[in-house]
């Protein structure tokens, strides 16, 4: 039941990031036309360009007609290339994909044991020295962090590349190399944030009658943090995955143009630049609906993780 | 008269950090407001010294590429990523807030409306459309400050809409609302001014935010076009130049992480101070309290307790949690322990069990037959608890952990204690649920603790201490958080399993109608101390403390006359960070005379019994009492 409410309200949400995006980028000056045929041509021939591609329509037809056409797959032609937009993202969602989970994984995989040391001796030493490392970590802009760790990696110890992209298909060790650096740089940031909230959470965990309670029974604290204290203070934690999606899609844009990945966001800036504004509209479907899918995901990891939310 | 010193109230350090933070802020902004009076090259002559020279006298951060002062560019640059970020902080603000206070204070169709469209803006990828927009519409500093003040505002109604909520819950803007007063005037009165904190410590979270957000478009080469220097242009030219000259790019990457951190920091600080959650967590000094203890006999008896001391060091002084309490108890008999709360019965049972918070420090010892508890490591004290010492909590609903299973909750000790097997351990502990009267065990197991009933749950806390057959089982306040019907079902069982597995209870109570019943012993607690000791019956029908008698005329007696009156014992227990010097009851002793305020009272052994009282109650002073 619940599922369904929040399968309605997502849908809701899609429908209006989609329209908003697509009057949004259709009102602001810029003419792809202008783009295509350069400021010399003719009024006829950008007449007629305007024509093929359907912009001599209203904003709504459009609209609607190219949110038909989503419903069947096809995000309609990109105005430069003329190529299907669908194939374009198609090519490329891969590509962002493996950036973002392996991203995931070096922000989890750092978090949880971090956040978990620093929660079992809070206010101590290795506490106080994770809590300046993480402050540090979220004021660091991912371009920053990216140059710094192309300056230490890349150009002076020269271990790995600095930019370029070898797909999985092709050989799996370059593609692990290739992608080391970028995951490195976009998951340091969420990190940081993953470690505060889980170290916040555990600590008030810890305070609990059920904790203490649990070492009244004798049990080792190792036991106590990991099978006890864990679980009940993941929430949160699960939480900030969805909504930080958000965060590290913005960051892939930066990533994908600063070490050079053939991802989704390296084909927005690019269709940016070039008023390609389907393949824009495109990408920023595509974005949507991948935050809206991973935080209804997130909602039904909650009931896994908490058998409380369950009987709702 | 009372000496009351008043505790300094809690350091609210702001730290150097702070400062620092602050004085980075105001160095950065007064360069760029000074970049052109500033003795610097100009930002974009080229040649002003030789290119891709490191940094020197002349030029402190070195030149780039063309022989461009690098300093002289990253100062121009702060102008553009300091005045966008007032520029969109202002703007999300001015925008913001009004949305912010008007749904949370209107709640209904206005927060309904308000939050949805929120929930759309997240859903927006917010760089690609500042990209977008920006791209379209001309990269320049209007347009960038427009686009990021305008994606700055769902967060600023967020966090208004927020503050005010807990703000219009308040007793005094409800108390304004009752009596009549307008809307716009409790706004500007009552809430305002208490949003205004959490928003300017918002305020400087967010010129962190919008500061990268420029940098980041910069970096793109979407923000202020050439030749104006941004950071993120900055470090974007800087980026060719990596193998030969990386101070080109160091110089704008640091000067930006230190901006973008002393932002983030000052925002902390505002946050943390009105943040109450955060005050009093500062780790405290540890400081030994340890009090030689006195050559005492080991008793021949299952638990003994020699001069127990629990301190706390806070900031505000030395708290006496418990303080020199002693007593012995043997198997099969049960130990009440009664006091108001805050008297230290709770601490005195987790003194025992060594189960205290980082913070405490304890003294004396504790015997086990005859087994010192307090000489041993933690690990060693692990093979204790469980098998030898069980604990039942206050309060089912939180004594239990939520998101695992009875089952796996019930068996856990049996498998780490028992080194039973899964199975084994399963089938033990539907035995043990069906032993506290728990009816089909095999279906509760499967169950989370929110699916049973309170009185169920304590049973099951019951049943996990019973697990491992303790010799000693601490009860604290069993009953307390149960409806009064399950309160007797509850202490019946406790009694019954003490009998069939000949332990020993220690029982803490505050409720005199519980102890009476089930205890064969009692002690009396007040400040942390014990004030009396004695058979419970003995105690209950002849209190020599005027603190049990007052606890005893302060509950309700089924035996009594129909029309007792209940009294409550007048004034408060004494601060234990400050407590008087005296006898630490004599400031609410209806019999203190001068003595008691000024030395404290021994504990006085007399017939079996002890109490600590110079003028101890007779039978003439208890009719007078009365």
């Amino acid at each position: 039941m619940i599922v369904v409410h929040r399968l309605v309200r997502l849908l809701v949400v899609l429908l209006a990031v989609t329209f908003l995006s697509y009057a949004l980028l259709t009102l602001l000056p810029g003419d792809p036309v202008t783009q295509i045929l350069g400021l010399s041509a003719t009024e006829e021939a950008r007449e007629q360009v305007r024509r093929e591609l359907g912009l001599d329509q209203p904003l709504l037809v459009r609209y609607l007609d190219w949110l038909g056409g989503l419903a069947t797959g096809d995000f309609g032609h990109s105005y430069i290339t003329r190529m299907p937009v669908a194939d374009e993202l198609a090519g490329r969602l891969p590509v962002t994909l493996e950036l973002l989970v392996a991203a995931q994984l070096v922000a989890l995989g750092g978090a949880i044991p971090l956040g978990v040391a620093a929660a079992r001796r809070a206010g101590r030493a290795l506490d106080q020295a994770l809590t300046a490392l993480s402050f540090a970590l979220l004021s660091t802009p991912v371009f920053v962090l990216g140059v710094l760790l192309i300056l230490v990696f890349a150009v002076t110890w020269q271990v790995l590349p600095a930019t370029g992209w070898t797909p999985i298909s092709l050989d799996l060790g370059w593609n692990l190399t290739s992608v080391i650096l970028p995951a490195l740089t976009l998951g340091c940031g969420q990190l940081a944030v993953y470690a505060r909230l889980l170290r916040t959470d555990l600590i008030a965990t810890l305070q609990e009658d059920y904790i203490t309670l649990a070492r009244a029974r004798g049990l080792s604290p190792r036991r106590i943090l990991w099978r006890h204290a864990l679980r009940p203070s993941a929430i949160t934690l699960v939480t900030a995955v969805g909504l930080n999606l958000g965060a590290l899609i913005g960051g892939a844009v930066i990533i994908e143009t600063l070490f050079g990945l053939p991802g989704v966001g390296r084909l927005i800036v690019d269709s940016i630049f070039s008023r390609d504004y389907l393949a824009v509209q495109g990408g920023v479907v595509l974005i949507s609906v991948g935050y809206v899918a991973v935080n209804l995901a997130v909602d039904l990891v909650y009931a896994a993780v908490d058998p409380r939310i369950r009987r709702a | 008269m009372l000496r009351r010193r008043p505790g300094r109230p809690p350091g609210r350090r702001l730290g150097l950090g702070l400062w620092l933070a602050a004085g980075w802020i105001g160095l950065v902004l007064l360069a760029a407001l000074l970049a052109d009076v500033l003795p610097l090259a100009r930002f974009d002559a080229t040649l002003a010294g030789p290119p891709q020279s490191g940094p020197s006298l002349a030029h402190p951060f070195g030149t780039d590429g063309l022989g461009r002062d690098v300093l002289s560019r990253v100062v121009h640059g702060a102008r553009v990523s300091l005045g966008v970020g007032v520029g969109a902080v202002l703007l999300g603000l001015a925008v913001g807030a009004p949305l912010g206070l008007l749904a949370g204070y209107r709640r209904r169709a206005a927060d309904a409306v308000i939050m949805a469209v929120n929930d759309v803006a997240q859903a927006f990828p917010a760089l690609v459309f500042a990209l977008a927009v920006v791209a379209f519409a001309g990269a320049n500093l209007r347009n960038v400050v427009v686009v990021l003040g305008v994606l700055g505002v769902p967060s600023w109604v967020r966090l208004v809409r927020g503050a005010t909520l807990s703000q219009a819950e308040r007793e005094f803007v409800l108390a304004a609302r009752v009596l009549g007063a307008r809307d716009r005037r409790i706004l500007w009165r009552e809430v305002v001014p208490n949003v205004a904190v959490p928003a300017s410590s918002y305020a400087f979270i967010g010129m962190a935010v919008v500061i990268v957000a420029e940098g980041s478009l910069a970096f793109l080469g979407l923000s202020v076009q050439a030749p104006t220097p941004t950071w993120g242009g900055l470090i974007n030219e800087g980026r060719t130049l990596m193998e030969t000259a990386p101070h080109v790019v160091l110089a704008p990457s640091v000067v930006m992480f230190l901006t973008v951190l002393s932002f983030n920091l000052v925002g902390d600080r505002l946050r943390a101070l009105t943040d109450v959650r955060e005050i009093g967590l500062e780790p405290v000094r540890q400081v030994s309290a340890a009090v030689p203890a006195a050559p005492h006999p080991v008793r021949d008896c299952l638990l003994q307790a020699e001069e127990l001391r629990t301190h706390f060091v806070t900031p505000r002084g030395l708290v006496r949690a418990v303080d020199g309490v002693s007593f012995t108890l043997e198997r099969g008999r049960t130990l009440a322990v009664v006091g108001e709360s805050g008297s230290g019965k709770s601490m005195l049972i987790r003194s025992i069990l060594g189960l205290l918070p980082g913070t405490a420090v304890r003294g004396g010892t504790v015997y086990l037959s005859g087994d010192d508890l307090t000489a041993r490591s933690p690990a060693e004290m692990r093979s204790v608890l469980g098998p030898r010492l069980g604990t039942v909590f206050q309060d089912p609903m939180t004594a239990l952990n939520p998101v695992r299973t009875v089952g796996t909750q019930v068996a856990e000790p049996l498998r780490v204690h028992l080194r039973m097997g899964r199975r084994q351990a399963r089938e033990a502990a539907a035995r043990l649920l069906a032993s506290v009267g728990i009816p089909d065990p095999a279906r509760v197991l499967r169950r989370y603790p929110h699916q049973l009933s309170g009185g169920m749950r304590q049973r099951v806390t019951i049943a996990m201490a019973l697990s491992c057959g303790p010799d000693v089982l601490f009860a604290d306040e069993p009953t307390t958080a149960l409806d009064v019907t399950i309160q007797d079902q509850v202490l019946r069982l406790l009694h019954r399993l003490r009998e069939e597995r000949d332990m020993a209870v220690v029982l803490v109570s505050h409720d005199l109608s519980v102890v009476a019943r089930w205890a064969d012993e009692v002690i009396v607690m007040y400040a942390g101390r014990v004030v009396e000791r004695g058979p419970a019956a003995e105690v209950f029908a002849r209190p020599r403390m005027p603190y049990t008698e007052a606890l005893l005329q302060a509950a309700p007696r089924l035996t009594g006359p129909a029309h007792h009156r209940l009294r409550v014992i007048p004034g408060r227990p004494p601060d234990l960070a400050d407590p008087p010097a005296g006898c630490a009851f004599a400031p609410r002793c209806g019999y203190a005379r001068e003595r008691c305020a000024a030395e404290a009272p021994p504990l006085l052994a007399e017939e079996g019994r002890a109490y600590a009282c110079w003028y101890p109650l007779t039978e003439e002073a208890r009719s007078i009492g009365r």
